[in-house]
């Protein structure tokens, strides 16, 4: 490792190299009569590769831009191109699969069938059928009718049918929604392996626990409005280390040499804060301590996703 | 819209609800059009002669009962009744979409909206047509049956007269089933599209003309011409009605086959347009 401890944070996981817009909005905004503003001019970009976390309360216009992004409702204003192509035309939707709200299945028919049917109305091979429930693990359960399915089981099935196409992009509309703590965690370890390589996940929620956990990069609506966008590092800012160490000087003339002068602060009460990648916390500890500084305090301030949600949203996150 | 046309017929075959509704309309026509019927005119019951033309009795009435009368009966009985049971079809095509929320699941596979409802709407019309050619199969084996046990004619009309009243008794459930899917379309549910349906159907065109003929003569028969429930009314008259001992031929329809089917035929063209208008048009929010 570098001697030169300097900078922001490092994203936790690289965007596409090439940004490849897969989705794209302008000055997208729906409204419903004369008073009611949901989507209000709002510019979405999302990468090829990445897991875009769609960040927002209850009622921000989460559902009705997705809806947009499908073709399901109109927009009264404003642009936007999935997949390289308009939203609900054969060439996008060929591309795209989706869960939108709740999955919504036959209830006559077993979720095997259900799969088929959507396999005929796309022309996906039957073969697909099998393969994208063994994926899903519901095969045991597949030839049930979907009316006796669990909260979790239709989800998943969701989940295959929007598989099915083998889409470059997957809209998944508050995914875990209604699903028991295990089922939670299945979907969001699906939707982590289903974001890997090439394939393109814009997922809704207001979790934010689980954004955290599946997302690469992520956008907060407010009343209709994109007011942040970016990797979750970059919306946290720079994290910043306090440190605590005697004698002073020689403490102050370690951390400068390693992270820069312009990266540290002496605080009031004679400590030190450092502007610096908080992966560095244990090189920074080990040259301290190297250099006969006595540390006594190594201290981590970061911004939780929580802390931004609520100074972008005005609101809890998660409630 | 072939792919479109094989998922429809996919889930429609595989639904209970579409077989209740033409097993239904079958059970009657077999118990109330021939078992009940053909009871009641073997074993008329004292007094019914009364009213009757000179000379006459109901066990008379069997004869419409008999195959060479298959096509008159089947729609004088089922023309108007049996539409019923197509406007279910077709609000069951359309409404428990919506229902299930599946509109949405339709609308994000590959085809557009229109393709999706044009593959929809060549689904109901098989069915459609299987609900009619059923309703004729059974009227037929149960004439066949009636007449065989009283010892009478089996002939049954010519080929050309049974295609003749097929494609009358398809182009009139088809009107009723497409009212069914339009009225499904707009109300974007099953229940108030069949209220709806049924109520216009059985009550206020008939209802209503019916009040108005008492005081307005030929001129709400000039009027009513151009409504649907009369249309079918002059279609299924067009075939006339059985003759008991030669009497009762019938009085004439006020208007001609040809000018039922025409309005017959833009009806259904208008309910195609309507339905897909607002099929295109309309965002889906269920």
């Amino acid at each position: 490792m570098s001697d030169s401890i300097t900078g922001t944070q490092v994203p936790r996981a690289a965007p596409a190299t090439v940004q490849e817009r897969v989705v794209e909005t302008r000055g997208l905004t729906k409204h419903y009569g004369k008073t009611i503003v949901a989507v209000d001019g709002l510019e979405l970009n999302v990468n090829r590769g990445e897991v875009y976390g769609f960040l927002g309360p209850n009622g921000a216009g989460k559902t009705t831009t997705l809806r947009m992004l499908l073709g399901l409702i109109r927009p009264t204003a404003g642009t936007a191109r999935v997949v390289g192509a308009e939203p609900g035309s054969p060439a996008s939707l060929m591309k795209v699969g989706a869960i939108v709200e709740t999955p919504a299945f036959y209830p006559y028919l077993t979720g095997y069938d259900n799969l088929r049917l959507l396999a005929i109305y796309c022309g996906v091979p039957l073969k697909r059928v099998d393969s994208t429930l063994e994926e899903v693990e519901l095969t045991p359960r597949a030839r049930h009718k979907f009316s006796t399915y669990s909260m979790g089981m239709k989800q998943r099935l969701g989940v295959a049918a929007a598989l099915l196409k083998e889409p470059e992009l997957l809209i998944l509309d508050e995914p875990t929604n209604g699903l028991d703590p295990q089922g939670m965690a299945d979907v969001r370890n699906l939707i982590i392996s289903l974001g890997k390589g090439n394939r393109t996940v814009l997922v809704s929620s207001h979790l934010l626990g689980e954004v955290e956990q599946m997302c690469t990069r992520i956008g907060v609506i407010r009343k209709g409005k994109l007011v942040a966008e970016g990797t979750i590092d970059e919306l946290r800012g720079a994290a910043t280390l306090t440190v605590r160490a005697a004698p002073a000087d020689k403490a102050r003339e370690v951390l400068e040499k390693g992270s820069g002068a312009e990266n540290v602060k002496v605080i009031a009460d004679g400590s030190f804060s450092l502007k610096v990648d908080l992966r560095h916390t244990a090189e920074i500890n080990r040259q301290l301590v190297e250099a006969g500084v006595a540390v006594t305090e190594l201290h981590a301030n970061e911004r939780s996703l929580e802390d931004i949600f609520i100074e972008l949203t005005g609101t809890e996150g998660g409630l | 819209m072939l792919a479109a046309f094989r998922g429809e017929m996919f889930k429609v075959v595989r639904r209970p609800a579409v077989w209740v509704s033409i097993g239904m309309l079958l059970l009657l026509a077999l118990l109330i059009g021939y078992a009940l019927l053909w009871f009641v005119f073997t074993h008329p019951p004292a007094g019914s002669s009364q009213g009757l033309p000179p000379g006459t009795s109901l066990s008379d009435n069997k004869v419409a009962l008999y195959p060479a009368n298959l096509v008159k009966e089947t729609l004088g009985m089922w023309g108007d009744l049996g539409g019923v049971f197509a406007l279910i079809l077709g609000v069951l095509f359309q409404g428990s979409e919506f229902g299930w929320g599946t509109i949405k699941t339709l609308y994000t596979q590959r085809s557009g909206r229109l393709v999706m409802l044009f593959g929809k709407l060549a689904a109901l019309a098989v069915m459609v047509l299987v609900m009619v050619v059923a309703l004729f199969a059974v009227d037929a084996a149960a004439s066949l049956f009636v007449a065989t046990i009283d010892g009478r004619d089996t002939a049954f009309p010519a080929a050309d007269v049974i295609a003749k009243g097929i494609g009358a008794c398809f182009l009139i459930y088809g009107f009723w089933a497409l009212l069914g899917i339009c009225l499904a379309t707009l109300f974007r549910q099953s229940a108030m599209a069949i209220g709806l349906g049924l109520a216009y159907g059985l009550v206020v065109e008939r209802l209503v003309f019916g009040l108005l003929a008492g005081v307005g003569g030929n001129t709400i028969n000039e009027i009513q011409q151009w409504f649907p429930i009369a249309n079918t009314t002059y279609l299924v008259q067009s075939f006339g009605i059985v003759s008991i001992r030669g009497a009762g031929s019938g009085a004439k329809p006020f208007a001609d086959a040809t000018h039922a089917l025409v309005m017959l035929a833009v009806y259904v063209a208008a309910f195609t347009a309507i339905t897909a208008w607002f099929s295109r048009t309309r965002d889906v929010t269920s």
